[in-house]
């Protein structure tokens, strides 16, 4: 469903930002010739530290930024050679996703519906689903400023989903988040798989890919450590716990 | 292109529900002149009023000469004479502000008068009290006339003696030269100036505000062309720009009609104001005001938070200053050259619109430029807009 192959991301620094990296390149390599495949109906987890590329991958997937060489296909398009095409395919939530803060859930949604050319009626019924499932009908007219972290997280799941994309990313999508809001996102991410759809979750908390993910991929200062699946990780694991085996990859290399 | 208009009817509702947007794109334009009308009427008209019934004191010394003149004189009110004995006495009361302008009759002032001489009649006073000084030579020179008029019966002839000719002035241009030559660019760089505040918080909102928010990442997601998404809140910012302009000008007109004293500076405005004016205006603000949005847009684009580009953008007025001054000096005018200047063309054109005399040539060379400069921002906009490195910034 999502295949990245030999995919480089590299900025440009100024020379600000090459005497603030102590470097003489003027060119930072985010992004080191990467390639996985994220399986239909299969939750996949980009596993890293900060700083190890998990961002820049995921906004490369999502269209947000163009890839210096390499290609990703989402659901067989190129996403650089269709960007409209592959964007309708995609869902995309991030841990600190802004809303329009002057607007309600209720236009909010509704200009994403709009966006993704949404039928009013298949909106409606959508939209619905998701304020009966999220219990969102008590604010679903209040403007998004005044409404709780949990309320805009609801909101922001909604947004995500409203268009029934096929492929759903997120990018640390816990971070931040206090225990019951994050529960949320987590039951997001298991109802996506069981409603068929492929997800690809970026995350540096072993226990939250220990819960969801069945594939899962290790990179570190932008290049891939490892990629397998869950069950695979750990039968293969030198080390007792999750975590520490995790250490043990990153460390190695 | 459906695309467009769903962005730019979120983004009007979004800004219509900023305070910030409402106070300074909204409230100001249309407020600001009934505000300066109101406040410069009442000024004007409570000064005029004081000054009317203000009496002053005038002190003056004789040196021995008849008092008829002083004795006319006492017979018009808000006056008060009081007499000293010298000239020293006299300046000392005008230092110490006892009284305000002093007469001071020269040692042979009725004899020298009478013998057909010129005597000196002296005016002591301090600079500042120029309006005091003013009604004084008003009663002067009334009894001058009468003196002269004296004068000339007693030997027997009229006026006309000692005046061999008279000049008479014909004024036979038209007053709109006059005003256009001397106020005429200030009109329009008002509105000019609103437009362009009007165009800045929403280009700052829209853009460096999207991302200081973190919605542009949400945006870029969706399946719209980046062009579909600068076009749709570029106008919205020039549609912001227009109406601050045009609040500004509802405010202006509710306030000389409604609100203002007739005459004078009111007047000299209204006549500017002519429906040809304001057409002529808006047909040249609209490519403007893209221009505008076009000089924004990249710089918000650029800025990571709102208060960056604030930074930069709230200097860049002086973009607008610099050129309109030069429009407002007498003899500046529209040519083959300043035609193609944005701002000073536009103040140009309606300088020449109000003058009577406008070369719709030089207008429709203005215009067409303004479009290519409209033109070139947008690419601009759009061009800066693609640039990941500035998007995420």
């Amino acid at each position: 469903m999502i295949k990245v192959e030999n995919l480089r991301k590299e900025f440009k620094l100024s020379k600000k930002q090459m005497k603030e990296n102590n470097t003489t390149d003027p060119v930072s390599v985010a992004v080191n010739g990467i390639s996985f495949d994220c399986k239909e109906g299969r939750i996949f987890s980009l596993l890293g530290p900060n700083g190890a590329g998990k961002t820049t991958t995921l906004r490369m997937i999502s269209t947000i930024a163009k890839p210096t060489s390499g290609s990703i296909v989402v659901g067989g398009t190129n996403v650089v050679d269709q960007p409209e095409e592959a964007r309708a395919k995609i869902g995309f939530l991030t841990g600190s996703t802004g809303l329009y803060e002057r607007l309600t859930p209720n236009e909010v949604l509704k200009y994403f519906a709009d966006l993704n050319n949404l039928d009013k009626a298949v909106f409606e019924k959508r939209r619905d689903h998701y304020y009966d499932l999220l219990d969102m009908h008590d604010f679903k007219s209040k403007k998004i400023g005044q409404l709780s972290t949990g309320m805009k997280q609801k909101v922001s799941i909604t947004r995500t989903m409203i268009h029934d994309p096929q492929i759903v990313v997120f990018d640390e999508p816990t971070s931040g988040l206090d225990v019951i809001t994050a529960e949320n996102i987590i039951k997001l991410i298991r109802d996506c798989k069981t409603a068929g759809k492929t997800v690809i979750f970026s995350s540096h908390i072993m226990s939250e890919v220990d819960l969801l993910c069945d594939d899962l991929a290790i990179i570190n200062k932008g290049k891939l450590l490892y990629s397998g699946t869950m069950d695979e990780f750990r039968k293969n694991m030198q080390t007792p716990t999750l975590t520490g085996e995790f250490i043990r990859i990153v460390n190695a290399n | 292109m459906k695309k467009i208009f769903i962005i730019a009817r979120k983004e009007f509702l979004d800004l219509l529900r900023d305070k910030r947007t409402l106070i300074r794109m909204i409230l100001i334009p249309l407020l600001v002149f009934p505000i300066i009308i109101n406040l410069v009427t009442m000024v004007q008209s409570s000064a005029a009023e004081k000054e009317a019934v203000k009496e002053i004191n005038v002190g003056y010394v004789l040196n021995g000469q008849s008092s008829q003149m002083i004795d006319s004189f006492s017979e018009v009110p808000n006056y008060n004479f009081i007499e000293y004995s010298d000239s020293n006495a006299l300046k000392e009361q005008l230092l110490i502000d006892s009284i305000t302008v002093g007469l001071h009759f020269a040692a042979a002032f009725d004899s020298d008068y009478s013998a057909g001489k010129s005597p000196d009649l002296s005016l002591f006073y301090e600079g500042v009290n120029q309006e005091d000084l003013g009604r004084v030579k008003f009663l002067i020179e009334m009894q001058d006339s009468i003196y002269t008029d004296n004068r000339m019966k007693s030997i027997d002839k009229d006026y006309g003696f000692i005046e061999p000719f008279t000049v008479v002035k014909r004024d036979i241009g038209d007053d709109n030269e006059l005003i256009a030559k001397y106020a005429g660019g200030m009109l329009p760089y008002f509105f000019l100036a609103f437009c362009f505040m009007g165009c800045m918080i929403p280009a700052i909102d829209m853009f460096a505000g999207e991302k200081e928010r973190g919605t542009i990442e949400t945006l870029l997601t969706t399946p719209v062309k980046r062009v579909y998404i600068v076009v749709g809140k570029m106008i919205v910012v020039t549609v912001f720009g227009l109406l601050s302009a045009s609040l500004a000008l509802l405010g202006l007109y509710v306030g000389l009609n409604y609100m203002g004293l007739e005459g004078g500076f009111m007047d000299l405005i209204k006549g500017m104001l002519t429906p040809g004016l304001i057409a002529t205006l808006y047909i040249l603000l609209v490519p403007l005001a893209i221009f505008f949005a076009g000089i924004m847009i990249p710089i918000s684009v650029y800025s990571k938070s709102f208060k960056e580009a604030q930074s930069i953008l709230t200097p860049l007025n002086i973009l607008v200053v610099l050129p309109a001054i030069f429009g407002f000096l007498p003899g500046v005018e529209l040519d083959y050259t300043t035609a193609f200047i944005p701002i000073l063309n536009v103040v140009l054109a309606c300088k020449s619109l109000i003058g009577g005399h406008p070369d719709w040539v030089l207008i429709a060379i203005t215009f067409f430029s303004l479009i290519l400069l409209a033109a070139a921002s947008v690419y601009i906009s759009i061009k800066q807009f693609g640039k990941e490195s500035n998007v995420l910034r």
